[in-house]
């Protein structure tokens, strides 16, 4: 088996692939790791992040504030929702840095319009139909191939598209391998001669590639296996064979997943404890699954909601969409563990929700340039000024 | 191929969503003449498409009433989807009609509001341009959309003012922020009531002076869309966008020019514009045809045509637009489906080669779509295509061939001009023996290659 997949396709098989022995080296890696998590639905920042020292904060939420004796207190202003304590000792090792007030200008209430604003790195009066990451595979800087950028998803988010190249969607290698596994499809790939034109070139590449792809990542995803304690949840099993992935030294670089259920109108407490305790074991085991590989210094974690909710609670338990949020970042090479700005202002409120400070495209802006070495012009539209972040 | 038989095919698929093996049999010899003034004819007498607007619910509370309005949107965008498919869909209009249904992007959240929009759209879709923008400006699913319902005199929104000429009109480039300021102003007060008609709120109305475009008054909203429509620069916006959808995505910017030019002289009339396309020599050059990457819903009513689907549920059906990225009423944003390539991705390319053999049912799909925003959880994996295919119109029109001729017969009227297929190469593919096996397999073959993806 090792070898046959290959085999049969060995002419079409780019150059890049060609001659790789399925034999790897192991913690040699010279490349960097990006890894993007996607809590959907809008993740209340306040209650995950908890002002516990804020009278405002506890008068907005009479019932749903987090009360002062259960917040994880990590300094003095903020503290963690109790959920999170797996992530505690990440932020007590430096390999966690919490940014807050995170926005753009004229923020978009709606889900689907300001995740498309965060995918995109659009203006809120801009509408572009490609992605953040995609328009970086489109740049010279990353190497040409298909699974360069990995969604371990079955279908592939805005974010991830590019106008010549896109990411690659997974959700699993032996799923992956039984849709490319058509025979007939795969002799077409190989009878194939020439093509009159751009549009079915680009369908046959694409085709090509995807059976490629296929075959490589299934057989990268035998290479190595976690010896990692993960939860038995489907967020940990996708963590898990990122971290197989990366481990196995993949030519992967790019890793994209998403967390969904955090858009909480109504009783909230319970849901938001479940998705945080979710998450935060999950990231936890996969930080350290990392760690023990060496690979941690190597790899950055980026974790951000599409709004945070409206400071005061409703009527129903729950939080309302707002706008500004924090955002997460996990790894070994942070310049700024801990908190890397001051909590939010709750006396200065827009219309009852969150005023930002940080714009969001700041921070791709320095992952693309300081941590990917990529010039963030031409990537993201319009020019945002570096944070000391990585 | 023949040489007509191929501009016909090129005809049907570009201003409808191709033939049924019937269709094919009594057009594919026909004259094009004959078949513009069929089309065109058939759109002129069309009846109105009935939706079903109510859900059932007369005293239920908000959140019941979502559930069942987001149910009665699928059913909607299926019932729609089916009379594309329908062999008495009128092929033209309801092309033209998704056309423009992409064009005024809006996301839909009520049914009656959305089926009263597709009413409007439908009504307009080959007359007037003029008359299209005037009544969507007056539409109660659009104002809420673009938040016109808060544009009041004290404190204008411009949502409207700009995508109406960003996206509807004109085109960036041609108009200052000022512009939009002063467009904003003379749309205040145009607001729909709880019931979704279309109201005019004087109250809220800015009746002062304005400059827009270089004219002053007191403008109101129709009039700056008459001022908007003034400029040939709009003439030029939309024909551009109708040649990339209908005829190619590369433009040759002198075709353009003069398809404008006509266009705006002939105050913005579409079906005569539509004419002079589908009437042109140029538009049958090989350049222009089998060179367009389908839409999801061109192929799936392209499939739903030649097998005579029927999907068990509206649910199948929304499934298969969700996971190939075009879910009729839910445009990504304002600015619609960006279309060409953007369709095509390793995921949603596998999705549409393997279709024909989902619904086959030759193998299990195994397709999860990512979660509603709402949804607290992940949704379940698609495991099968649940439809029924009805083989009959095709087995009429193609049982009869030898193996050889039939692998050509398909051919031209499955896929592009340009693929040739080897009979002998992909008869290790393919049934052997009984005729209607041998038509099934190499029907199933020929419509999971790249190229049957082109038009």
């Amino acid at each position: 088996m090792k070898n046959s997949a290959l085999a049969s396709t060995s002419l079409l098989v780019p150059a890049f692939l060609r001659g790789f022995s399925s034999q790897k080296i192991y913690n040699s890696r010279t490349g960097r790791n990006l890894v993007v998590v996607q809590l959907s639905g809008g993740n209340d920042g306040l209650n995950t992040i908890v002002p516990y020292r804020n009278d405002i904060y506890y008068r907005s939420r009479p019932t749903l504030g987090i009360k002062t004796d259960q917040v994880l207190t990590v300094s003095d202003q903020l503290g963690f929702h109790p959920a999170l304590a797996p992530l505690r000792s990440l932020y007590d090792q430096g390999l966690m840095s919490i940014i807050n007030s995170v926005g753009y200008p004229n923020p978009d209430r709606s889900h689907f319009r300001s995740m498309d604003i965060w995918h995109t790195a659009s203006d809120s009066n801009q509408y572009l139909s490609t992605g953040w990451i995609g328009r970086y595979l489109d740049s010279a800087c990353p190497k040409d191939q298909p699974h360069y950028a990995l969604e371990v998803d079955d279908s592939l988010s805005l974010a991830m598209k590019g106008h010549q190249r896109s990411g690659f969607a997974m959700s699993n290698p032996n799923a992956l391998k039984k849709t490319t596994d058509n025979r007939f499809l795969q002799a077409v790939a190989q009878h194939h001669d020439h093509h009159d034109h751009d549009e079915v070139a680009y369908l046959y590449k694409t085709m090509i590639d995807t059976q490629s792809s296929a075959d490589y990542l299934f057989k990268q995803s035998k290479v190595h296996r976690s010896k990692g304690s993960y939860p038995r949840t489907p967020f940990a099993k996708d963590l898990k064979q990122i971290a197989e992935l990366i481990t196995a030294d993949t030519d992967t670089r790019i890793y994209y997943l998403s967390l969904g259920g955090f858009d909480t109108h109504i009783n909230q407490g319970n849901q938001q404890q479940r998705l945080l305790k979710t998450y935060a074991e999950a990231m936890a085991a996969f930080v350290e699954d990392l760690k023990s590989n060496g690979l941690l210094d190597d790899t950055l974690i980026l974790t951000f909601s599409e709004f945070g909710r409206r400071v005061s609670q409703n009527a129903s338990n729950g939080t309302d969409h707002g706008t500004a949020n924090n955002l997460f970042l996990m790894g070994g090479q942070l310049r700024q563990p801990g908190f890397f700005n001051g909590a939010p202002n709750l006396s200065k409120l827009d219309k009852g929700d969150l005023i930002y400070e940080i714009d969001f495209r700041q921070i791709y802006a320095t992952i693309l340039e300081d941590w990917l070495d990529c010039p963030a012009q031409g990537v993201l539209p319009g020019s945002f000024e570096k944070l000391a972040l990585v | 191929m023949e040489r007509n038989t191929l501009q016909i095919r090129h005809l049907f698929l570009r201003a409808g969503f191709g033939l049924s093996p019937g269709e094919w049999q009594r057009w594919k010899l026909a004259s094009l003449e004959q078949a513009v003034e069929h089309l065109f004819s058939e759109a002129a007498n069309a009846k109105q498409l009935q939706l079903t607007t109510e859900n059932g619910l007369t005293e239920a509370d908000k959140k019941e009433r979502r559930k069942a309005d987001r149910k009665l949107l699928m059913r909607q965008n299926a019932d729609w989807v089916a009379h594309m498919a329908s062999g008495t869909s009128n092929a033209l209009l309801e092309k033209m009609s998704l056309f423009w249904h992409g064009h005024f992007a809006c996301i839909q959240r009520q049914p009656k509001l959305a089926a009263q929009q597709l009413r409007t759209i439908r009504q307009h879709a080959l007359g007037s341009f003029r008359d299209l923008v005037h009544a969507i400006s007056k539409d109660p699913a659009m104002i809420r959309f673009l938040n016109n319902q808060q544009n009041k005199k004290a404190k204008p929104n411009e949502n409207f003012a700009r995508e109406l000429m960003e996206l509807f009109t004109i085109g960036r480039g041609n108009y200052t922020e000022q512009d939009i300021k002063e467009a904003a102003r003379a749309f205040t007060g145009w607001s729909s009531t709880l019931l979704g008609k279309y109201k005019f709120r004087r109250r809220q109305h800015d009746f002062g002076p304005k400059v827009f475009m270089g004219h002053k008054g007191r403008f109101n909203g129709d009039e700056i869309i008459d001022i908007i429509l003034e400029q040939p620069a709009t003439a030029r916006f939309i024909v551009r966008k109708i040649y990339r959808y209908f005829v190619n995505e590369q433009i040759d910017e002198a075709r353009v020019e003069q398809l404008a030019e006509t266009f705006y002289a002939d105050d913005y009339h579409i079906g005569r514009l539509m004419r002079r396309i589908f009437t042109s020599s140029w538009f049958y050059a090989p350049v222009n045809i089998g060179r367009k990457i389908k839409s999801p819903i061109e192929l799936m009513v392209g499939i739903m045509r030649t097998l005579q689907v029927e999907f068990d549920s509206s649910l199948t059906l929304i499934f298969i637009e969700k996971a190939l990225g075009q879910i009729l009423f839910r445009p990504p944003n304002v600015a619609g489906w960006p279309g060409g390539k953007s369709w095509i991705d390793n995921s949603s390319l596998m999705l549409r080669l393997n279709l024909v053999g989902y619904l086959f049912q030759a193998t299990d799909v195994n397709f999860r779509t990512k979660a509603e925003f709402e949804a607290p959880k992940r949704n379940k994996a698609m495991k099968k295509i649940k439809a029924e295919v009805n083989l009959q119109p095709l087995l009429n029109q193609f049982s009869n061939y030898k193996y050889s001729e039939l692998v050509a017969a398909m051919s031209t009227y499955l896929l592009p001009p340009s693929s040739s297929i080897d009979p002998d190469w992909l008869r290790q593919f393919t049934a052997n023996g009984h005729a209607e096996d041998q038509v099934k397999s190499v029907c199933l073959r020929l419509m999971s290659l790249p190229e049957y993806q082109l038009c």
